[in-house]
């Protein structure tokens, strides 16, 4: 080999270089197998399709945006040790948040010790927005300990007093999420695992505000749980006219659906922490009508967000999303979609791709002047969490999602009420 | 009493299922001495063949029992001539087994991922859905379905155990190989026949998880421990053990639910496995390990 060829080689290597580091890499660690594989799998899809779309319009100021992807078989410690090496190894600039709570909460302190901007997708307990990490931002509309009271505020506003139900069977499945929600409705201390203190007393708790009475409730492993017919069966016998299942994942609300539909319970009204994917009606047909999810995302929802530097509205997230997977979307594609605009907004706000300016540019933002993603409008309270963000209910009805709370924010659904047996 | 009743069938409901996901595990540990951690993962894909029999074309899954368990069978001979036959007179072969089939199940939970994606799936005849209503007493016709033709595939088995030649060669290697080879016995086509039965079983076993319980490919992790927990309770190896273990514990475990909690339930099947390691560790049909 000549000197001629060794320089000329050293010059491509440099260019090369040069190439690489004029790029925006951005790295997101993903159950893609394991127990929350359905929604990491889609969570995938959302942050892809996101980075495509910024890389046509052109990349974030100007230059392209490459996705590292890790699978992390819903496991906490391999979550950690992909953000770690996306850190130290990959040296990414940017990260995506993982999908759930259990994920999430180990994850925050990685990221929040090395300086870097942790959009979430998911994990809404309460206890990881009060750890006091500055660089946390949540994408969905609150803490998963407040979603009981649009469940509540529903049935309130949209239910004559006489139909309301009066009795509640709550069953939930033992996971950081559903446990959140929970607290809510049953009106729990929240407490921090570091230190057992009270982070926030729910007492009395949504139904209790409400005038709902608790008859019965039941916890079940988050894994390895398969007598669903018993569960339903003591859930049926409890009489109770609200039914209340916090599942973990749209399986387990299956599971449960076809569980009560067998022993042919016949609540009132049904409502689940889970179940706004298409897998969800596939797994329970009929059985799936009247029931009531509550979510952070709606097909029908008229939000206007920014892509790429140019207007990216709802409608135009489905019809894309439906191009390029053959599917129609749901909230797992949807929350990561709107995760990975409020990076790139972050992005161009910050100027660069320094987290410390990201981190301010994003706690700087008003619902005047908010980040506007395919979720709506998202600013940030000092923990982290959105402020005045509402979650939707959501009700399936002949086989479609309808949005039906709250009435004041866009056109809803009727409610379907009460429910007609599974 | 109508509550004992209903947990009582609810129990055996759900043991007639669980006995034929230990059965093939037991067959294929006790011949071949291969602790096969796949075996959750092959249930699986035999869940997928009666799926899409039933999406595609509408056929139930218990009539694409047969189809799955082919193609499990296929597998299994595919599978034992290119891996498992190579190492068996290993002194070792059971512990490296435990490492081989658990690098299987990842292999397989992969390629189910990748052919299936990591949706949930479930096999929705109306029956699976259905009760049968006495008084205040139901019983859930999809697990009954299930636990009847799962007693009857077992049924077969030990007959065909009992009293075909073959039968007999199976038996006489599960009980002493090297003796059934010094009388004549090609233990190494036995191992390939039961190790193909073994996959059979999970075929079947996965047709009627396909309407009983929703799966996807990664769901295989949450069944490995509960049915090593039965085929250990009921004596490594031992059929019979295995399906009196599912039953003896899916009963416990509805009771445990039903008085202490969903919690305690699962913790049923471990609980069982400790006590049974420590107490008696070959189970309750098993034969006693010798010293060496």
């Amino acid at each position: 080999m000549t000197i001629h060829k060794l320089l000329a080689g050293s010059a491509v290597g440099a260019m090369m270089a040069t190439g690489a580091m004029a790029e925006i890499v951005i790295g997101a660690s993903l159950p893609l197998t394991g127990a929350f594989s359905i929604s990491g799998a889609k969570h995938d899809q959302g942050y892809q399709l996101c980075v495509d779309l910024i890389n046509e319009r052109g990349g974030i100021n100007g230059e392209p945006v490459r996705l590292i992807t890790s699978d992390n078989r819903s496991d906490p410690a391999t979550a950690i040790n992909q953000y770690e090496r996306f850190i130290n190894v990959d040296q990414v600039d940017a990260v995506f948040g993982t999908f759930s709570s259990r994920l999430t909460f180990p994850v925050a302190n990685i990221l929040a010790r090395n300086g870097y901007v942790h959009p979430a997708p998911a994990g809404g307990a309460l206890r990881i927005y009060t750890q006091g990490h500055q660089n946390l931002f949540y994408f969905q509309p609150n803490a998963a300990e407040y979603i009981g009271s649009s469940v509540t505020d529903m049935i309130q506003e949209l239910i004559a007093e006489e139909d309301r139900p009066t009795t509640a069977a709550v069953v939930v499945a033992d996971d950081f999420f559903a446990n959140a929600v929970e607290a809510g409705l049953l009106g729990l201390q929240v407490i921090d695992p570091a230190d057992g203190s009270v982070v926030e007393d729910m007492a009395p708790g949504y139904l209790a505000e409400a005038g709902i009475e608790v008859v019965y409730t039941e916890k079940w492993p988050e894994e390895g749980f398969n007598d669903w017919l018993n569960l339903a069966n003591s859930v049926k016998r409890s009489g109770a006219e609200l039914i209340i299942a916090l599942t973990a994942s749209a399986e387990e609300a299956v599971q449960v659906t076809r569980a009560l539909q067998t022993v042919r319970a016949e609540p009132k009204m049904v409502y689940y922490s889970q179940g706004t994917q298409a897998e969800f009606l596939e797994g329970t047909n009929d059985a799936s009508e009247a029931i009531l999810v509550h979510t952070s995302w709606h097909a029908a929802a008229p939000y206007e967000g920014v892509l790429g530097g140019q207007p990216f509205s709802n409608a135009d997230f489905v019809e894309l999303y439906q191009e390029r997977y053959g599917d129609f979307p749901d909230e797992d594609a949807a929350i990561p979609f709107a995760v990975c605009q409020g990076i790139e907004q972050a992005i161009i706000g910050a100027g660069s791709t320094d987290n410390a300016a990201m981190g301010e540019w994003l706690y700087a933002r008003t619902n005047e002047d908010p980040v506007r993603t395919i979720l709506g409008r998202f600013a940030w309270d000092e923990r982290g969490l959105p402020v005045d963000k509402p979650f939707l209910m959501a009700q399936w009805n002949g086989g479609e999602l309808q949005f039906v709370f709250p009435t004041d924010e866009f056109e809803t659904s009727p409610l379907n009420h009460p429910k007609d047996g599974f | 009493m109508a509550d004992i009743l209903q947990i009582l069938i609810l129990g055996l409901a759900l043991g007639g299922v669980y006995a034929l996901m230990g059965a093939g595990l037991s067959l294929v540990f006790g011949v071949m001495r291969i602790v096969n951690l796949a075996h959750p993962s092959l249930i699986m894909m035999g869940a997928y063949v009666a799926f899409w029999g039933f999406r595609l074309y509408g056929i139930d899954p218990i009539v694409m029992l047969p189809v799955a368990m082919v193609i499990l069978a296929a597998t299994g001979v595919l599978l034992y001539k290119l891996v498992f036959e190579r190492e068996a007179k290993s002194a070792k072969y059971s512990e490296m087994t435990v490492l081989l089939t658990f690098a299987f199940a990842m292999v397989f939970e992969g390629a189910l991922a990748t052919a299936f994606t990591n949706t949930q799936r479930v096999t929705t005849p109306d029956y699976a859905v259905d009760a049968i209503f006495i008084g205040n007493v139901f019983i859930p016709l999809g697990q009954l379905y299930a636990g009847i033709v799962s007693l009857v595939l077992i049924g077969a088995l030990a007959l065909y155990l009992k009293y075909s030649r073959f039968g007999y060669a199976i038996r006489a290697t599960t009980q002493n190989r090297e003796a059934a080879e010094l009388l004549g016995v090609n233990v190494n086509f036995v191992g390939l026949v039961s190790f193909a039965i073994g996959l059979a079983l999970a075929g079947a076993a996965g047709a009627l998880v396909s309407f009983v319980f929703s799966f996807f490919p990664s769901k295989h992790w949450e069944w490995i421990a509960i049915l090593m927990s039965l085929v250990v309770l009921g004596g490594m190896g031992s059929i019979l053990g295995t399906v009196v273990a599912a039953y003896i514990l899916s009963v416990v475990a509805a009771f445990v639910g039903f008085f202490f909690g969903a919690t305690l339930s699962t913790l049923t099947f471990f609980v069982a496995l400790f006590v049974v390691l420590l107490v008696r560790p070959q189970g309750l049909f098993g034969e006693k390990p010798e010293l060496a």
